[in-house]
């Protein structure tokens, strides 16, 4: 078929150095946006993962334990946060989650066969609520008297401290995460006037939790075991654990400088990279976005150039029964080709620079997030600015209907 | 369909204010309370240049709205027609000559006939060559509209005008810059189309009139 002659028409004055001018100039903008866009989610991909450089931020908080005042028989409960302390910041806007570490109100005590030769010592647990770990542990429940052993989550760093310091000093072997998770250990747990031999097994280290945990299951049960019936147990926690909305939150940090809390870190430095880093994307997808914006302006100008050079032409065609939306039709063809176009490109180069950070990015621990998310968010901006385009150019072909 | 054209006191903008001058005191279109044309029918309004006829046209064909006044299809007053309303008109019940003719001159001239016939798809390839044939522009089917002389410019509109069903026919000086002999076998062409769909011609003219047999002569 044929070229209908109306595209003959209506394709006269089209400037393709403006059209080129501005898909060039919006190309660039998206592609800021996307690769910025990738590059954030990339990085902050790892939050799952048991090492994240950057993830979502947690915040372990005690209160400061001054002076000698404990020392000296000052009231104990100083340390302890009331519920009116948790409701208070769980009420701030970057407190996403709260939780409590419960402590064992009964003896416990360690002991483990190692190389013949047995180990005791005294040991101290917490629980945690489950979402809090940054480890999941395969079977972290606990059922008494089911005969499982129980499991243990225990601080990286001690593991760090026996190796490298107590080990080596001592002349004693190195361990690693995987022998010391087929260690058989019994726990003599004590209180109240009964004892108990229980089965248990460390099963996972975390970087986030500086103490050793045991599944909340486990210490519910075990404090009503073994409470000592002559002092009641105190039920407020010395020690929180909250999730930040945003890692690295100044306002929190604030907070807590503000009522004397001391912040034990998961990676303080994590952290406020991970605010610089949302920062410095906001920047970033913010001057992308004004690219794309001044391109949109341009091909607007352009558009409404071209409509005015082809005025005449545009409301002969009115005069033999065009309607609008048939003229507009074929510059809408054109906006959406050419917009088509663009988010192609830039989602190609956003993937290409996306393969090339991934190994830099692989060797800090995080992995690469799906594009589809990316993608979705250029194809709802270019639909944006096409829709915009398309409405101005309906509006001023509309206005040559009569004159 | 539209049976008749009703003008009800209208006046062009530019006229404000000389309503009891010359040309609008005696003027037998402006200001009359009723002017009516029905189909079948034919019109001539005479007029001199620059009372307006180009302007009538405008009106009454929807491309301009600067008058005071009612222009009324079948009783309706067209101020209340949308744009889609008038293009739907102008494929299927308008056609419409415009005095300046506006073909596109980039376009061969059967390429000018399709930009109309293809909206409407009422000629086939054959009729249109048949027409231009009639009025003597046969050769001329893939010449650029324009090289061509402004006389047959105003035939090759004239086609384009008639590629389309229509109740009436509004033309603009069709004849001004024909000969004799062109005339009449513009004059015979319209008027056979014009009865072939029971339609109204409503021509204007500042002297050299078009051929009608039997017509109606207004003074503008």
């Amino acid at each position: 078929m044929p070229t209908h002659p109306l595209s003959r028409l209506l394709r006269r004055n089209i400037s393709a150095g403006q059209i080129i001018g501005y898909a060039l100039a919006n190309l660039v903008g998206l592609t800021i946006v996307l690769t910025a866009l990738q590059f954030y989610r990339d990085v902050t991909s790892a939050t799952s993962g048991d090492d994240s450089f950057i993830s979502s931020d947690y915040l372990i908080i005690s209160k400061k334990v001054s002076g000698l005042g404990n020392f000296l028989g000052s009231d104990p409960s100083a340390t302890r946060f009331t519920s009116a302390d948790r409701d208070e910041i769980s009420s701030q806007p970057w407190a996403a989650e709260v939780g409590e570490f419960t402590s064992a109100d009964f003896n416990v005590a360690a002991r483990v066969d190692f190389g013949g030769s047995p180990l005791t010592t005294a040991l101290f647990l917490e629980s945690i609520p489950d979402e809090f770990f940054d480890v999941s542990p395969r079977g972290w429940d606990y059922t008494p008297g089911s005969g499982k052993p129980l499991p243990i989550v225990i601080s990286k760093d001690y593991l760090t401290l026996y190796n490298f310091g107590f080990a080596t000093s001592r002349g004693m072997p190195q361990i690693s995460e995987e022998l010391i998770g087929s260690l058989p250990l019994r726990l003599s747990v004590s209180g109240g006037g009964k004892q108990e031999w229980i089965d248990a097994r460390i099963v996972g280290f975390s970087s986030r939790l500086n103490t050793i945990a045991v599944p909340e299951e486990f210490m519910t049960w075990a404090n009503r075991e073994f409470a000592d019936p002559a002092s009641p147990r105190q039920s407020d926690p010395s020690r929180l654990i909250v999730r930040l909305r945003q890692a690295g939150d100044p306002a929190a940090m604030a907070f807590m400088a503000g009522h004397d809390y001391e912040v034990a870190g998961d990676k303080d430095a994590g952290g406020k990279a991970a605010y610089f880093l949302s920062l410095v994307t906001t920047i970033v997808v913010a001057v992308g976005v004004i690219i794309s914006l001044l391109a949109f302006f341009i091909l607007l100008l352009s558009i409404y150039l071209l409509l005015q050079k082809n005025r005449d032409k545009i409301h002969d065609l009115m005069l033999l029964g065009y309607t609008p939306g048939r003229v507009a039709r074929y510059y809408h063809l054109l906006v959406a080709g050419v917009n088509a176009l663009v988010l192609i490109l830039a989602v190609s180069v956003m993937l290409v620079a996306g393969a090339g950070w991934q190994e830099a990015l692989g060797s800090i621990g995080a992995e690469s997030a799906p594009v589809w998310p990316t993608i979705a968010a250029g194809v709802a901006m270019m639909l944006v600015i096409t829709a915009g385009n398309m409405i101005a150019i309906s509006r001023s072909i509309r206005r040559n209907f009569r004159r | 369909m539209i049976d008749e054209i009703t003008l009800r006191r209208v006046l062009p903008r530019v006229f404000r204010g000389l309503e009891n001058e010359e040309p609008v005191s005696r003027s037998e279109v402006w200001m009359r309370d009723a002017v009516t044309f029905r189909r079948p029918g034919s019109y001539i309004i005479e007029a001199e240049s620059g009372t307006g006829k180009s302007s009538l046209c405008s009106f009454i064909y929807g491309a301009r709205t600067d008058y005071d006044g009612e222009i009324l299809f079948d009783g309706k007053p067209v101020s209340s027609f949308s744009i889609g309303k008038w293009c739907e008109l102008r494929c299927r019940a308008l056609a419409y000559l415009p005095q300046e003719m506006r073909l596109f001159p980039e376009l061969t001239v059967m390429e000018n006939i399709d930009v109309k016939n293809r909206l409407t798809g009422f000629r086939t390839p054959s009729r249109i060559r048949e027409m231009l044939e009639m009025l003597e522009l046969g050769a001329r089917l893939d010449d650029r509209a324009g090289i061509l002389s402004i006389g047959q410019q105003q035939r090759v509109a004239i086609v384009r005008a008639l590629c389309q069903p229509f109740d009436f026919l509004l033309v603009d000086e069709p004849v001004s810059h024909l000969d004799a002999r062109n005339n009449q076998a513009v004059a015979s062409l319209i008027a056979s189309e014009a009865a072939a769909q029971g339609a109204a011609i409503i021509a204007t003219s500042v002297g050299n009139k078009l051929t009608l047999s039997d017509y109606q002569l207004l003074n503008l």
